[in-house]
C-alpha cells in the first residue's frame, strides 16, 4: 500500500438492524445507515456530526464490524486497502486494535471495574502479540500512560480510583497500545468537564502530530469538530447530507441542516445569537418511518413542494464540497 | 442559617421591586468539604442568571439550597415566596415516571397542593401549551416514553410552570439534549422570562447557553463566585483568569490563545490557602502575578469579590485585577 492511498474508503455503505434490536414492532429490519460514501486520507481527520439516531455511531462501529448479531452491512468498507467485509473472523480480530481502534464515550462503562488498569491496557497487546512478554507489556503500559499524561504508577490502580478525565485518558492509551493507523473517537469528551475536555482534545492533537494516525471524531457539536478535524461530514437520518473542509462547512454550510447545527452552539461575542438561541422545530425522524422525499423536509425552513417528493442525492456543490439538498445549487449560484 | 420569606415591612407594594431570591454569605459543608464557601447573590424578576463552573464548584449544591433540598451550614437565603420556586433537572428521561401519563406527571404538583377538578385540567392544559406542547389534548393522555427527547424536556418544564413559580432553578437544562433541540428549549425558557417575568437561575458549564439566554453570569470556583456581572462584559472582557481560561477553551470563542489549565477538577476538601485558584492560575504560575507585585498576596490573602466596574456592576475576586 502506498502512502497516498486513503486509510478508509466507504462505498455506498448501508447498515440495517434486525427489527427486534431496534425496538420496532414491525417485522422489517430498520436502516440506521443508508448509502454512505466517504473517503479518509491517510493522516487525515474526519468529523462525523449529527444527532442521536442519525447513524454516526453505527457507521463507526460498522468499520470494525462491531455490531449486534443479525445486523446487515451492505456496500464496501476498505480499511488500509483491505475489504473489511471479506475478512474472516480471525482476520477481523487481528485488525481490531492494530489497524483501527475505537475510543468510546462514558469511560466508566468501557473499563472493567475489577481489573487493574495495567491488565486492561496490556490485553490488546498480549492478544495481538505486539509485545514479546508480559513484562514488556507492563513496561509499555507505563510508557503509554505517561504519554497520555498520567503517572506510570496509575497502572496499578482500579478504574474507580481514577477521575473521569483520567479514565478517558486510559481508554485513549488502550486504543493506541497497538499503534493503529486509524483512531475512531466516539464522543470521547461528552461526559467530561470543559477544562478536562480541552486537555483530552489537546492530548489527541499532540499524539496525532507525533504518530501520524488518522482519526474519525464523532459528536453533535459541530464547532468542536471543526476545531479538531480537517473535514466534516454531517449526517441526518442515516445519510451524509453535507461533506467538506471543516471551517467552510461550519461557517458557511450549504445544507440547511448543517446551518441549523452550526447555529445551535453560538459564537460567543456574536450579536446575532445574543439572547437569541437558535434551534430547529420538531425532532429527527424515526428510522422505521422516514418522511417521503428528503428526510429533512418536515423540519426544513426552506422546504418547497418538491422536497416532499424527491429524495436528494449528495452532489458536488463547490470545491471539495458536496451536499444533498434539492435547493443548494439554486441558492448558492 | 435559613431559607425564609423576605420581609421588608413596607407591604406588598414593594414586592415587585425586590429580588426574587437573595443569598447572603451562604455556606454548605459536607464534613471537611466546603462545597459552598461564602456566596452572596441576588436575582430579580424577569432575569436569567447563569451560574457557571466545573464539577465541584458548588453550583448545584447552591441551587439545591435555594430549592430547600439542602440545608445551609450558615448564611441566609431570602425568597419573595418560598413556595414559588421550582427546579428542573438535567435528564428529562430519568425525571419522568414511565408508567404515568403526561397529564398526571404535569399535574403532580397540583395534586400535592390539592387543586383538583376542572381547575386542575385547565391548568395542566395551559402549562403544556405554554411549554410548546400544542395542542395540549394531544399530549395529556400519552406516556412520557411515547414522546421525543425534546418533548420530554418540555413536559418537565410544564410540570414546573403549572405551579406558577417566580423562580425556576434549571440544572444543565440542555446538556443531555441534541443540538437542534437545545436551541428550542433555550428559546422556550427565555420566552417564559420575557413573557411573564419568571426569574431563572441556570446552572451550566456551557458558556454558549449563557450567551444565548442569560442577563448575568456568576462564575464559581471551589465554592466561591470569582467573577460576576452582565453577560456581555463578562464574556467579551473577562477579568478573572479563571473566566478567561474557561472562555479560551470554548471552540467557538475564536482566535483566543488556549489556556488549558493543568490538573484535575479541584477538590472542595482541600481548598488552598490564599487565593484558592492559585495552584492553577496562569497569572501566578507564569510569574505575571510576581511582576505585578501581588504574588505574596495570592499566597496569603483570600481575595474578596470586588467591583471592577460600577455601572453595570461587574465584580471579580483576584488580586491581580484592579478597577478599570
Amino acid at each position: 500500500m502506498t502512502s497516498s492511498e486513503p486509510i478508509l474508503v466507504l462505498d455506498d455503505v448501508s447498515v440495517r438492524y434486525p427489527a427486534s434490536a431496534s425496538g420496532g414492532s414491525s417485522g422489517d429490519p430498520v436502516a440506521a445507515v443508508r448509502g454512505v460514501s466517504l473517503t479518509l486520507a491517510r493522516r487525515g481527520s474526519l468529523g462525523l456530526a449529527g444527532e442521536s439516531g442519525c447513524g454516526k455511531s453505527t457507521l463507526a462501529n460498522a468499520i470494525l464490524r462491531l455490531l449486534p448479531a443479525g445486523t446487515t452491512i451492505d456496500g464496501r468498507i476498505e480499511l488500509g486497502g483491505d475489504d473489511v467485509g471479506a475478512m474472516n473472523p480471525g482476520r477481523l480480530r487481528a485488525i481490531r486494535w492494530t489497524r483501527a481502534a475505537i475510543v468510546f464515550q462514558g469511560a466508566l462503562h468501557a473499563l472493567n471495574p475489577v481489573q487493574r488498569i495495567l491488565d486492561q491496557v496490556a490485553e490488546p497487546m498480549l492478544i495481538h502479540d505486539t509485545v514479546p512478554s508480559r513484562a514488556a507489556a507492563a513496561e509499555r503500559v507505563r510508557t503509554l500512560l505517561e504519554q497520555v499524561g498520567l503517572p506510570g504508577d496509575r497502572a496499578d490502580a482500579h478504574p474507580h480510583q481514577l477521575s473521569g478525565g483520567q479514565r478517558q485518558r486510559v481508554l485513549i492509551a488502550m486504543a493506541l497500545a497497538c499503534e493503529p493507523d486509524l483512531l475512531i473517537a466516539d464522543e470521547p469528551t461528552t461526559a467530561l468537564d470543559v477544562m478536562v475536555q480541552a486537555q483530552v482534545l489537546a492530548l489527541l492533537a499532540s499524539l496525532r502530530a507525533e504518530r501520524n494516525f488518522s482519526m474519525i471524531f464523532i459528536t453533535h457539536d459541530l464547532s468542536l469538530l471543526a476545531d479538531v478535524c480537517d473535514r466534516l461530514a454531517v449526517m441526518y437520518a442515516g445519510r451524509v447530507v453535507e461533506e467538506g473542509p471543516s471551517e467552510q462547512v461550519l461557517r458557511a454550510g450549504h445544507h440547511p441542516y448543517t446551518q441549523a447545527l452550526a447555529a445551535a452552539f453560538p459564537i460567543i461575542g456574536d450579536p446575532v445569537s445574543r439572547l437569541a438561541p437558535s434551534g430547529l422545530p420538531g425532532d429527527p425522524p424515526d428510522p422505521a418511518a422516514l418522511p417521503t422525499g428528503c428526510a429533512f423536509h418536515p423540519r426544513c425552513p426552506m422546504a418547497v413542494d418538491r422536497c416532499a417528493v424527491e429524495d436528494p442525492v449528495l452532489r458536488v456543490t463547490g470545491s471539495e464540497r458536496s451536499a444533498a439538498c434539492l435547493l443548494v445549487g439554486e441558492r448558492t449560484s | 442559617m435559613s431559607r425564609d420569606r423576605a420581609t421588608s415591612g413596607q407591604g406588598d407594594v414593594e414586592r415587585a421591586d425586590r429580588p426574587v431570591v437573595e443569598i447572603i454569605d451562604a455556606v454548605v459543608r459536607f464534613g471537611e468539604a466546603r462545597a459552598v464557601d461564602g456566596v452572596s447573590l441576588s436575582v430579580d424578576r424577569g432575569e436569567v442568571l447563569a451560574l457557571v463552573g466545573e464539577s465541584g464548584s458548588g453550583k448545584t449544591t447552591l441551587i439545591r439550597a435555594v430549592q430547600g433540598l439542602q440545608a445551609l451550614t450558615s448564611g441566609r437565603i431570602m425568597l419573595t415566596d418560598p413556595a414559588a420556586v421550582q427546579m428542573v433537572f438535567q435528564d428529562p428521561t430519568g425525571a419522568l415516571n414511565p408508567r404515568h401519563t403526561i397529564g398526571r406527571i404535569v399535574g403532580e404538583g397540583l395534586d400535592i397542593r390539592g387543586t383538583n377538578g376542572r381547575d386542575r385540567t385547565a391548568l395542566v392544559a395551559a402549562a403544556l401549551a405554554d411549554a410548546g406542547l400544542r395542542p395540549a389534548e394531544r399530549f395529556i393522555d400519552r406516556f412520557a416514553h411515547e414522546v421525543s427527547g425534546g418533548q420530554r424536556q418540555r413536559v418537565v418544564i410544564a410540570g414546573a410552570m403549572v405551579m406558577e413559580p417566580e423562580l425556576l432553578l434549571a440544572d444543565e437544562p440542555v446538556a443531555s439534549l441534541d443540538a437542534s433541540i437545545r436551541g428550542e428549549i433555550l428559546a422556550l425558557l427565555r420566552s417564559l422570562v420575557d413573557g411573564r417575568g419568571l426569574a431563572i437561575v441556570a446552572v451550566t458549564h456551557d458558556l454558549g447557553l449563557a450567551w444565548n439566554i442569560a442577563d448575568r453570569i456568576a462564575v464559581m470556583y471551589l465554592g466561591r463566585i470569582v467573577e460576576m456581572g452582565p453577560t456581555e462584559p463578562v464574556l467579551s472582557q473577562p477579568r478573572h483568569p479563571y473566566t478567561r481560561a474557561l472562555l479560551s477553551v470554548v471552540p467557538e470563542a475564536g482566535g483566543r490563545e488556549r489556556q488549558i489549565l493543568v490538573g484535575e477538577t479541584p477538590d472542595p476538601r482541600r481548598i488552598p490557602d490564599g487565593c484558592r485558584f492559585r495552584p492553577r492560575c496562569p497569572l501566578y504560575q507564569s510569574g505575571e502575578a510576581d511582576r505585578l507585585g501581588v504574588a505574596a498576596r495570592c499566597e496569603r490573602d483570600d481575595p474578596v469579590l470586588t467591583r471592577v466596574a460600577v455601572a453595570p456592576p461587574h465584580s471579580t475576586a483576584c488580586h491581580a485585577v484592579g478597577p478599570e
